[in-house]
């Protein structure tokens, strides 16, 4: 009885097709597998683009599953913490950094201005900063990839000791090639991409599950000035 | 025939798209030839404490290194027993962090919460005691803190954050007089 069954769906068999029969029946056939195996590829490679290029964001960049974004800044909220999601704690290995667990330190990143403009060196910009309830912070500079600018004065950061503040406590800090009075940092001689980091150890406040807060108010607006 | 469900093909591709997506993101870390331990294990060998050198444009050990911070660091492996980290704490900054090699940070303390200058840091393994490894009397325990690393391997780091850039110096000299090594009875 199987045999029976079977019997149409063997186009080479002489004894179930007439020819005539035979040919359209077969070319539709090759056009149809064509077509399948043209639509599963197709499929296989949309689907290895979205899952890897999903993954890839998620880790390096952050999703609102792993990040804060407040304004042009982004924090990790279980950065560098044993119990961390898998994408958090991809992304610390990826990094290669050694991040303070977020309990006892935040840390945050603007690759942009707060309009979403790219932070570059080809731009001048005037960082406005408010206290911060931490034992000690400090606001680096770095190139895109996470190092630092070369700069004749040696001056890659200012922290909480350092930095020359208001009597209300806020900052100002521009980043520009050339000198500026109050805190300068400098952004180097060559055209590139940059980054800053906000570092602060031992916040004094904390959330619910222990993680160090910092009010969305506090962390620093980025203004830019002028462009060359 | 015609491909009448092209919404099958659309469903099929989000599966597989879910599945890579979840396999990449587990496999990516150990995809990471150069996370930190790796980074470190290249400066020398094992229980040594041994100083960054602070970063510099063009060059930094690890990404992202502090400018205005100073690291030392001891790679420990406890496969031969404890290991004891000693340092006499010269601000209250400072920072004492203990890392899976992957970069979990399993464990600090603040220079400021400590009650003493000195510390005395015994890392092992769940299943090594301290007394195994031959520490003496319970009286003097009170010296020493026992921390139980999830992992065999793994990095002890300390930050010692500048108050300014005329402190660098002194900061070097102070983490230069800590130092890692096996624990024993005679340490």
């Amino acid at each position: 009885m199987d045999t029976n069954r079977l019997t149409p769906a063997l186009p080479n068999s002489p004894l179930a097709l007439a020819p005539t029969q035979s040919t359209a029946w077969r070319e539709e056939e090759a056009t149809h597998s064509m077509r399948s195996l043209a639509y599963f590829v197709g499929t296989f490679v949309v689907a290895l683009m979205l899952g890897i290029g999903s993954a890839w964001y998620m880790i390096e960049r952050g999703s609102p599953l792993t990040t804060t974004k407040v304004g042009p800044w982004d924090g990790w909220v279980s950065e560098g913490n044993p119990s961390a999601d898998p994408y958090t704690r991809a992304h610390v290995a990826r990094s290669g950094r050694l991040p303070l667990t977020s309990t006892v330190a935040r840390y945050f990143v603007a690759r942009t201005d707060s309009a979403g403009h790219s932070l570059t060196s080809e731009c001048e910009y005037l960082i406005q900063g408010f206290p911060l309830n931490a034992r000690w912070w400090s606001l680096a500079l770095y190139d895109e990839y996470g190092g630092l600018v070369a700069n004749s004065s040696q001056r890659y950061s200012f922290n909480s000791e350092e930095m020359l503040r208001h009597a209300d406590g806020t900052f100002r800090v521009d980043l520009s090639r050339n000198a500026r009075p109050e805190n300068w940092l400098p952004t180097g001689a060559t055209d590139q991409h940059l980054l800053l980091l906000l570092r602060i150890y031992d916040p004094r406040e904390t959330d619910a599950s222990g993680v160090g807060l910092i009010p969305d108010d506090r962390l620093p607006k980025i203004e830019r000035k002028a462009c060359e | 025939m015609r491909v009448r469900f092209p919404g099958l093909y659309i469903a099929l591709g989000l599966v597989l798209a879910g599945l890579i997506h979840i396999v990449a993101v587990l496999t990516l870390p150990l995809l990471a030839p150069r996370n930190a331990h790796a980074r470190l294990a290249a400066l020398g060998p094992a229980n040594t404490m041994i100083e960054l050198p602070p970063a510099t444009p063009g060059r930094q050990v690890i990404p992202m290194m502090a400018p205005d911070v100073r690291y030392a660091f001891c790679r420990f492996d406890l496969a031969n027993g404890p290991v004891r980290l000693n340092a006499r704490v010269a601000d209250e900054l400072w920072l004492i962090a203990l890392y899976t090699p992957e970069g979990e940070n399993f464990y600090s303390v603040a220079g400021a919460d400590m009650k003493r200058a000195e510390i005395d840091l015994v890392i092992s393994t769940a299943d090594q005691t301290v007394e195994e490894a031959g520490v003496d009397a319970p009286e003097s325990s009170d010296d020493v803190i026992v921390v139980n690393s999830p992992v065999t391997e793994g990095i002890a780091l300390i930050r010692a954050p500048l108050a300014g850039p005329s402190r660098a110096d002194r900061a070097q000299r102070a983490l230069g007089a800590t130092s890692c090594g096996p624990y024993t009875k005679s340490s």
